[in-house]
């Protein structure tokens, strides 16, 4: 079993005024060779005059990397011959460097692990060589560009960590302003050594590649790198100590043409820079220019705005956006909004625009008057959605806006009632139809009433006067199959029912005569074991649909046994924040063989009447949340709720509301799409791992593994582990989400064969089970427009609030 | 100021001018002190008015002065312009002085007679077969024959003392970091000052008050403190001379001067202290050691990329920088690069580079020791006279022992002032004293007293009207 090690040099390029040691400007994409001097240009009889601001910027990186700051940092000549270096030795630091043993805190697939910083120090930048043909061309302009070295310790372990810590690195720079953080154009740049050993024999040959211009070819070339050498090692190869390069057309490393001899640097201190001293007035200036950190900040969302994860993740990833959101929650907008507008509407013509949130022509003051106004009723979000857009074109506040376009809302009762009133007189039939519990022409009568007003109507009024009118808000019982609206055959076999027998046990109840809509689905009779891609698509439309109507009061679900623990999970995920309740029940037996389906049916109507919104299931005469839900057949026949104690931290639905809009037919075709590439495997002792590839060759793109313990397999270099699995599954872009058989955390710590699974990139699920787990699956496809989007949405979970 | 006057507006007078000229017309080829004599593009540099409109000064060709040559006597630098002044330079111009022209010194100041210059050899004033010393040869040579009151230089391990010992003129190299350096050729860092050659105490005391100052773009530069100044009612008043004693290997005849030299102070009422400089036998290693380590990263910058010397043809970019500098360095420059690449490879710093330097620091305290006791020193320059050109005179390696009681005011950053002390067998001798950092005020008081008794000598060649 190999150990891998890691370290990491990164480069920023500080955003200065002007360059570290003269006055010239640091800008780029000029005329080459128009942004130098005399001293950046190298010329005899220069000196170099330190810039404070870079100096500065230097420390406050390192203090943000938690280091020791040096009370006095020396310069010092870096001695060797390059072209594009003007002076043929580098004014950068060696023994009293800004910083020193500092550390950044990641996490990567559940894993937190706390990086130490070696060091922080500052130097020049070098100019750039441009070869042409037989030409050989050189551009000073980025000569003495303020660069900051970061040197991290061998301490991580895979290319995934490296990028977690580029990318979060890369975010806090851009949070303290001093770089831009663009790997493309070369303002930040990352070096990466790696050596791999035998486990518990320290670190190995280091081998540092180089020309890793994006944080995704850090991971790509570590991760090759890692399996180069762990296979020369495994064939009793040595490795050499080199440096490589990354071919990013070819997704490899590649030996560098041999240098004739190894550098030596001859450092000794700049003598024509005296040593820098931080006094305290320095010192202050740097804490001054500190600010809240990008995760520090996610978690004050979380916690002060109730946010759910994946929304304080989109607000703070820019320090932009998080200033933006904060202001306008400081102008009176609620702050769910204005998250949830400024990640979807706003966003989307931000992207249309092709600009980002500052340079935009929204600004916080506009976009809160716009979120009180629709706070307030006072326009619906259809109409409030065309007035951002306006604001996008027009330099006019929303009110301005409303004002102009004549789009004032009519949100008065008394006129909007008498309105109502005139349509209802005018369509006595539609009222019948409706009030004998058939909601089909609702939207005809909103649609009338709308085109009286001139569409001006606030639509919720008009919702609320005529379900007062009409008395339609009302209970929903869907029948989706399983015994509960089964019956028994001649041969004393349960077979698929309607929903007759339900029908039945609400009417003849007093509390529940006449008041609850029951409809069969999913269309046709089946028993819960049968469910297809079809059925599951038919119940989450009709869901949604009625969602949206906005006239149902709560939501019952019938339902097989043996497969609710997989739709109530699924339906959690979709409609975990719907505001009313949607709950499931089920019977062991048909209705009509005694009183089990009947006391849990009306005790699911009257949660359905009276609970909270989301999802829940009724039992028995219990409450269950809808995740986790394990079945047990024996007398008494129950449910109960796997890893009960963690279910609270794993439960929230990351999700926002599903809201349909789509066919019936295309969200088939989706969860098809999605569970032909889904496959759920329990692994065994002496399982022959290889097995899988033939499921890999098939298509299958993401296993739920059912691990043994909290997440241990074999992972051994033998026909009898998931080594092979992993490794073709890692070409081919295979995802594993890891459950455990046994209760318990699934989080790679503690044994080495769990962590050899967290290396190869396995997905830990924590507490969730492995029904849970494949519905949010299949939920995260709805969202997900790639493979990317997905692993972010199984990542996802509202950390841990309440 | 008496001794200025006739110089003071000389250059504003366009007839003036023409003499002058001419004058430096039939001196110039016998001595060889300049690389480039224009005064007129000098004049176009300089300001109109201030104390010292018109007057003529020289400049080392180590110093940058905009659209002058800048050489450092190395042909790696041929044909270069430096498109900036040094603030030394520019201090002087904006005070009315105009540069005449660049002057003659050893390759990149590498040297104790401005013989390794690839361009030209400078004379001797006294005697034409002899040389100038160095590496500020031309520099001393041309205020030595009149050519201008005074000279810029640089002085890293004596370059400015040593030649002005030798051309019977003054050699001030003031406390490290008082005058700017930004324009100065780097050679080592840590021990080149821009220093002035000039024929009296006076002119030297007084360029000194203009070219000093901290400057933005030289960060090692410093504002001496005002008190070291002494003004005129609260001049402090040197008692105590310390004298360097001991077998100090000099010459028959600076020997003497030497003995006299002392005579002369005690009569002025000096207190003559002899003192043992414990550490003199480590100043050439450890001079050499650091300064050379410095130098090999200071010229890695020749390159003929940017500026200079390119060779004819160049299969690729390193072909050019290794033929570039194969062809444009003199060999002592290229010793001295080998060696200092040596004394600072890994592994071997400890025992060199590192050891000079905790070496360096035992010397300062050293002299901190002594001006514990005196308050200034004496010292000879250089063990010798002017030495002849070529085999008949010092070989590099005598010269870099001779350099031994230069350096010692280098490596400990305090100020020393070279005084000629008269003539022995018909030649320039030269001594030093030396004094704490900031306390230039003391070299003047002194040497102002002794000339009093001892006059500069005027060279044979010097038949200026002006000085």
């Amino acid at each position: 079993m190999y150990q891998s090690f890691i370290g990491l040099e990164i480069h920023i390029q500080l955003l200065t005024q002007s360059k570290v040691f003269c006055s010239c400007p640091v800008r780029f994409g000029d005329e080459p060779n128009t942004n130098v001097c005399p001293v950046c240009m190298g010329y005899p009889g220069v000196l170099p005059s330190l810039n404070r601001e870079a100096v500065k910027y230097g420390y406050v990186v390192a203090r943000a990397l938690n280091c020791q700051l040096s009370p006095v940092t020396v310069f010092e000549r870096k001695n060797y011959f390059y072209p594009d270096m003007p002076k043929n030795y580098q004014i950068s630091q060696y023994a009293f460097p800004i910083g020193r043993n500092g550390y950044m805190d990641i996490e990567f697939r559940k894993k937190k692990k706390r990086v130490r910083i070696h060091e922080v120090h500052l130097e020049e930048d070098a100019g750039k060589s441009i070869h042409a043909g037989d030409l050989s061309l050189l551009d000073y302009n980025r000569a003495g560009t303020p660069l900051l070295e970061i040197v991290t310790e061998p301490d991580l372990e895979i290319g995934e960590e490296a990028e977690v810590l580029l990318q979060n690195f890369r975010r806090m720079v851009r949070y303290l302003g001093v770089c831009d953080g663009n790997m493309e154009e070369g303002s930040l740049r990352c070096d990466a050594n790696v050596s791999v050993n035998l486990r518990g024999q320290g670190l190995g040959k280091k081998v540092e590649i180089k020309n890793l211009n994006s944080s995704r070819f850090v991971r790509l070339a570590l991760n090759y790198e890692i399996a180069r050498q762990e296979e020369i090692l495994s064939r009793g190869g040595t490795i050499l100590q080199e440096t490589r390069l990354w071919n990013e057309n070819r997704d490899i490393t590649e030996g560098m043409r041999r240098k004739e001899s190894a550098h030596d640097y001859r450092y000794f201190p700049e003598p024509d820079l005296p040593p820098f001293t931080a006094d305290e007035i320095f010192l202050k200036e740097v804490e001054e220019s500190l600010v809240e950190l990008p995760d520090q900040r996610k978690n004050r969302f979380l916690t002060q705005y109730n946010l759910s994860e994946a929304l304080a993740e989109f607000l703070t990833a820019e320090k932009s956006t998080a200033d933006f959101f904060e202001r306008t929650v400081g102008q009176g907008a609620d702050p769910a909004a204005a998250a949830t507008w400024l990640s979807s509407d706003v966003q989307k013509l931000l992207n249309r625009q092709g600009i980002t949130l500052p340079a935009s022509p929204l600004s916080p003051e506009r976009f809160a008057e716009l979120l009180v106004l629709l706070q307030e009723g006072k326009i619906h979000g259809k109409l409030g959605k065309q007035v951002l857009e306006i604001l996008f074109q027009e330099d006019k506040s929303p009110a301005q806006i409303l004002k102009e376009r004549g789009w004032e809302q009519i949100t008065d009762l008394g006129t909007i009632g008498g309105i109502v009133e005139k349509i209802l007189a005018r369509n006595p039939h539609v009222v019948e139809t409706i009030r004998k519990g058939d909601m089909k022409p609702w939207g005809f009568l909103v649609g009338q009433i709308m085109k009286e007003t001139g569409g001006k109507a606030d639509p919720r009024v008009v919702q609320t006067l005529l379900k007062e009118r009409l008395q339609a808000s009302s209970l929903y019982l869907l029948t989706f199959g399983g015994a509960i609206s089964g019956r028994r055959d001649r041969d004393g076999m349960v077979v698929p029912g309607g929903s007759i027998a339900i029908q039945k046990i609400l009417q003849q109840d007093p509390a529940w005569k006449d008041r609850v809509r029951v409809e069969e689905l999913p269309g046709e009779e089946i028993l819960s074991e049968e469910i297809t891609p079809a059925d599951w698509a038919t119940l989450i439309l009709r869901t949604a649909s009625l969602l949206q109507e906005g006239n149902a009061k709560g939501i019952v679900i019938t339902h097989g046994t043996d497969t609710l623990a997989y739709t109530a999970s699924l339906f959690h995920w979709l409609f975990g924040k719907a505001e009313i309740p949607l709950v499931f029940t089920a019977a062991s037996l048909p209705p009509e063989e005694g009183t089990e389906a009947a006391q849990n049916i009306l005790q699911a109507v009257e949660l359905a009447a009276q609970g909270r919104g989301g999802v829940s299931v009724v039992f028995g005469g219990e409450r269950f949340e809808p995740v986790n839900l394990r079945f047990s057949s024996l007398d008494p026949m129950r449910f109960y709720t796997w890893n009960q104690k963690r279910i609270r931290k794993e439960a929230p639905s990351p999700f926002p509301l599903f809201g349909g809009g789509l066919e019936e037919e295309s969200l088939r075709m989706r969860i098809e799409g999605i569970v032909r590439r889904v496959f759920i495997v329990k692994v065994f002792p002496c399982m022959q791992g290889e097995q899988l590839l033939s499921l890999i060759k098939a298509g299958v793109r993401f296993f739920i593994l059912e691990l043994f313990d909290t997440g241990t397999a074999n992972l051994r270099q033998s026909p009898f582990s998931l080594k092979k699995a992993f490794e073709i599954g890692k070409q081919e872009g295979v995802h594993f989400f890891c459950t455990s058989q046994q209760e318990g955390i699934v989080d790679f710590s503690g044994y080495v064969t769990a962590h050899a699974l967290w290396k190869e990139g396995a997905i830990p699920m924590g507490g969730l089970a492995t029904e849970s787990v494949y519905t949010k699956l299949i939920a995260a496809s709805l969202y997900a427009e790639s493979d990317e989007e997905i692993l972010r949405w199984m990542e996802a979970n509202s950390a841990d609030i309440g | 100021m008496s001794s200025m006057t006739r110089w003071i507006g000389l250059l504003s007078d366009p007839k003036n001018l023409e003499t002058y000229q001419r004058y430096v017309e039939t001196i110039e080829p016998k001595i060889g002190a300049f690389l480039e004599f224009d005064p007129r593009r000098g004049l176009t540099e300089s300001s109109a008015e201030g104390p010292l409109k018109g007057v003529p000064f020289a400049v080392k060709d180590i110093l940058a002065v905009k659209g002058f040559r800048l050489t450092c006597g190395s042909r790696i630098l041929e044909g270069f312009v430096s498109p900036y002044t040094a603030t030394a330079v520019e201090k002087l111009q904006q005070a009315g002085a105009v540069v005449v022209g660049k002057t003659n010194m050893d390759e990149f100041g590498m040297g104790s007679s401005s013989d390794t210059s690839f361009y030209k050899r400078t004379n001797n004033p006294w005697d034409l077969d002899r040389v100038a010393g160095g590496s500020s040869g031309g520099s001393a040579a041309a205020v030595a024959c009149g050519l201008v009151p005074f000279a810029l230089g640089s002085d890293t391990g004596g370059s400015v003392r040593q030649p002005a010992a030798f051309c019977g003129i003054y050699g001030l190299k003031p406390t490290y970091g008082v005058v700017s350096r930004y324009g100065l050729v780097a050679y080592a860092s840590s021990l080149d000052v821009v220093g002035i050659c000039a024929s009296t105490v006076e002119i030297t005391a007084e360029m000194f008050t203009h070219i000093r100052g901290k400057d933005d773009r030289d960060q090692t530069s410093v504002e001496p403190p005002v008190k070291a100044w002494g003004n005129e009612g609260a001049e402090r008043q040197v008692r105590r001379i310390g004298v360097v004693t001991g077998n100090l290997g000099l010459e028959a005849g600076v020997e003497r001067a030497y003995k006299t030299t002392q005579e002369v102070l005690r009569s002025l009422g000096y207190e003559i202290e002899p003192v043992e400089l414990s550490m003199l036998e480590y100043y050439a290693p450890v001079y050499y050691t650091i300064a050379m380590a410095e130098a090999s990263a200071n010229l890695a910058r020749y390159t003929g990329i940017r500026y200079g010397y390119r060779p004819e043809y160049a299969e690729n970019p390193e072909e050019l920088v290794r033929k570039a500098r194969s062809e444009g360095f003199g060999d002592e420059v290229k010793l001295r690069i080998l060696l200092g690449t040596y004394v600072l490879r890994s592994g071997f710093q400890d025992q060199y580079y590192q050891r000079a330097q905790r070496i360096r620091t035992a010397i300062r305290k050293d002299f901190d020791r002594v001006f514990h006791e005196v308050d200034v020193i004496l010292s000879p320059v250089f063990p010798t006279q002017a030495f002849r050109h070529g085999a008949e005179g010092l070989d590099p390696f005598q010269q870099k022992v001779a350099d031994r009681f230069t350096t010692a005011a280098n490596l400990a950053g305090i100020p020393a002032l070279s005084f000629p002390a008269g003539l022995e067998g018909g030649l320039p001798v030269g001594f030093q004293l030396m004094a704490p950092v900031f306390a230039e005020d003391l070299l003047f008081q002194v040497a102002r007293r002794f000339a009093g008794v001892v006059p500069p000598p005027k060279a044979p060649t010097n038949t200026s009207p002006w000085s």
